[in-house]
């Protein structure tokens, strides 16, 4: 590895073993994501997918082995590590409106006292418009579709101006229309140089979004180019038989 | 009814300040509790607060009762915390008995006294008209602290009670911020405990926030609207006890007749709510059509 490669690697993962209390969750993980570079984490449910972004933010501990992010700690990285959590596990009924939602992506940068400036509003508000949701600003957070709510969560996290993106399972349950706002304001944060982390049971947004894969089955089963990781073997290896052959190139999973 | 003769007494008139001090610090703190479903928080508060009431009563006559109260609900406080973040609350069974019990001992206490049931009554729905001066300050104190604390956690709490998740991972320290909000009620119940009583203190806290949050959809709004209902629940609940036993030789408890009176706002403000909500949806239904469909 050269040293320009070196310095812009967002994620490292060096053997790491990630644990809740004494309970392993997941072990030996080895890979590195650069900037402008996008990583899909799939495996089946349970595999410990949320479980690694929790790492990565610094908020389940790594056991063993080590997790860079930009160069230090996952803890110290926060300020420019966003994250997208699935917007089904926010209450709907919650009374704030969709651009109260985007500027809690400047939070962090305004400080918790002082008024939002200039900037940030019109940070926030480029951000929702990267979404196509502008026209939704003042309307309250729950009342928008699933899609959407997704949507407005990606846009707080772009107002956050993150050198490195994580999001859980932000394609489930989503309609065409979102799904395809959501990928294009992905690949324009990529264009911009950040790194991104996503989470997906979808191959073919994996296929589409990512430049590389990360089979997740509480061990790793693959990290590397989408093409050379997505393979039926290694499919069928990390979904334990859930997943059956088509026309010998092509799989489908039955059981996610 | 007489909405403003009854408070030229002067027990009346602290009455009134106290309730419409506590009306605003419940309904400011009880916007936080409903949006966090945190009701359990404070129920639980309620049954630990009694026996150190009493003990504080016990030991040191009508002063100590702030401070037995003030000890006993900021060490629950620290304990719910604490519990919470073990994901232990969910052990509902053992946590029950352990209130219950707590609550037995201040029973027990109290029943060695001679003026029993008087003693029991005055702890459980509090003697609002005896109250005094030092109270009112106490009162005042604690509301203060207490809205100046949200007041500059206020950011940290909208996204820890949106996103909780998010929050942590933008750096929130959750469980920390947790303990302030539970110390925070149990301050609201410390302060309430000598005028409502450790019984009627929920419904300060819940009721005029669930009014409020019918009434709007913004949280700006939504605070202040609480606390406004919480004071003039107090304010109308006072003057129909007063006019009741006066005047109608009908004996009312102040501090039961406040909660009927709050209740009552909440029904109206659930009815006023749902009738903007329809006139609201109506009016999007004619300008965007498409609005419904996302619903």
């Amino acid at each position: 590895m050269t040293q320009q490669q070196d310095r812009t690697a967002a994620l490292v993962l060096e053997k790491a073993s990630v644990a809740y209390g004494h309970v392993p969750v997941l072990e030996e993980l080895h890979g590195t994501v650069r900037s402008g570079e996008a990583v899909a984490l799939i495996g089946p449910n349970g595999a410990g997918k949320s479980t690694l972004i929790k790492a990565v933010l610094g908020l389940v501990p790594t056991v063993r082995g080590r997790i860079e992010v930009l160069g230090v700690t996952p803890a110290q990285a926060r300020r420019d590590v966003a994250y997208v959590p699935q917007a089904d596990t926010l209450d709907p009924d919650f009374p704030v409106s969709v651009e109260q939602v985007v500027m809690m992506g400047r939070y962090r940068k305004i400080g918790w006292l002082r008024r939002p400036s200039a900037t940030d509003r019109t940070l926030a508000a480029e951000a929702l418009e990267r979404v196509g949701l502008s026209d939704r600003a003042k309307n309250r957070f729950g009342t928008l579709s699933g899609g959407q709510r997704q949507r407005v969560l990606l846009a707080r996290a772009i107002a956050a101006q993150p050198r490195l993106l994580l999001l859980d399972e932000p394609f489930n349950g989503v309609d065409a229309v979102s799904q395809h706002a959501l990928l294009e304001a992905i690949a324009l944060l990529k264009q911009q140089g950040a790194a991104v982390v996503v989470s997906t049971h979808d191959l073919a947004i994996a296929h589409l979004a990512c430049d590389e894969v990360c089979l997740l089955n509480r061990h790793q089963f693959g990290f590397g180019p989408t093409d050379a990781i997505l393979t039926p073997e290694r499919l069928r290896a990390t979904y334990g038989g859930h997943a059956l052959e088509l026309r010998g190139d092509r799989v489908i999973v039955t059981q996610t | 009814m007489s909405l403003f003769e009854p408070f030229h007494l002067p027990f009346m008139a602290r009455a009134l300040v106290e309730l419409v001090i506590l009306g605003v610090l419940a309904g400011t703190v009880g916007v936080l509790v409903l949006l966090r479903r945190l009701a359990f928080v404070s129920d639980t508060l309620t049954h630990t607060v009694f026996p150190g009431v009493v003990i504080g009563y016990l030991m040191a006559g009508q002063d100590g009762v702030f401070w037995g109260a003030l000890a006993a609900g900021v060490l629950t406080a620290v304990l719910l915390t604490v519990l919470a973040h073990r994901r232990r609350v969910s052990e509902d069974a053992a946590l029950a008995m352990v209130l219950t019990s707590l609550f037995a001992v201040g029973v027990v206490l109290v029943s060695r006294r001679t003026a029993f049931t008087s003693d029991l009554t005055q702890f459980l729905f509090g003697r609002i008209l005896t109250v005094t001066q030092e109270q009112l300050v106490q009162t005042a104190v604690v509301t203060v602290l207490v809205a100046g604390l949200l007041a500059v956690l206020r950011r940290q709490l909208m996204l820890r009670t949106f996103d909780p998740e998010g929050a942590a991972a933008s750096g929130i320290r959750v469980g920390l911020l947790d303990l302030v909000m539970n110390v925070a009620v149990a301050l609201v119940v410390v302060a309430a405990v000598q005028a409502v009583g450790t019984i009627l203190v929920i419904a300060l806290l819940i009721v005029p926030a669930a009014a409020a949050r019918a009434l709007s959809d913004r949280l700006v709004l939504i605070v202040p609207l609480a606390c406004l209902i919480g004071a003039l629940g107090g304010w109308l609940g006072l003057a129909a006890s007063y006019e009741a036993s006066v005047y109608h030789g009908l004996r009312l408890a102040s501090g039961g007749t406040v909660v009927l009176v709050l209740v009552v706002l909440y029904g109206v403000a659930t009815l006023a709510g749902a009738v903007r909500r329809r006139v609201g949806l109506g009016r999007a239904r004619l300008s965007t059509p498409e609005l419904e469909m996302t619903r």
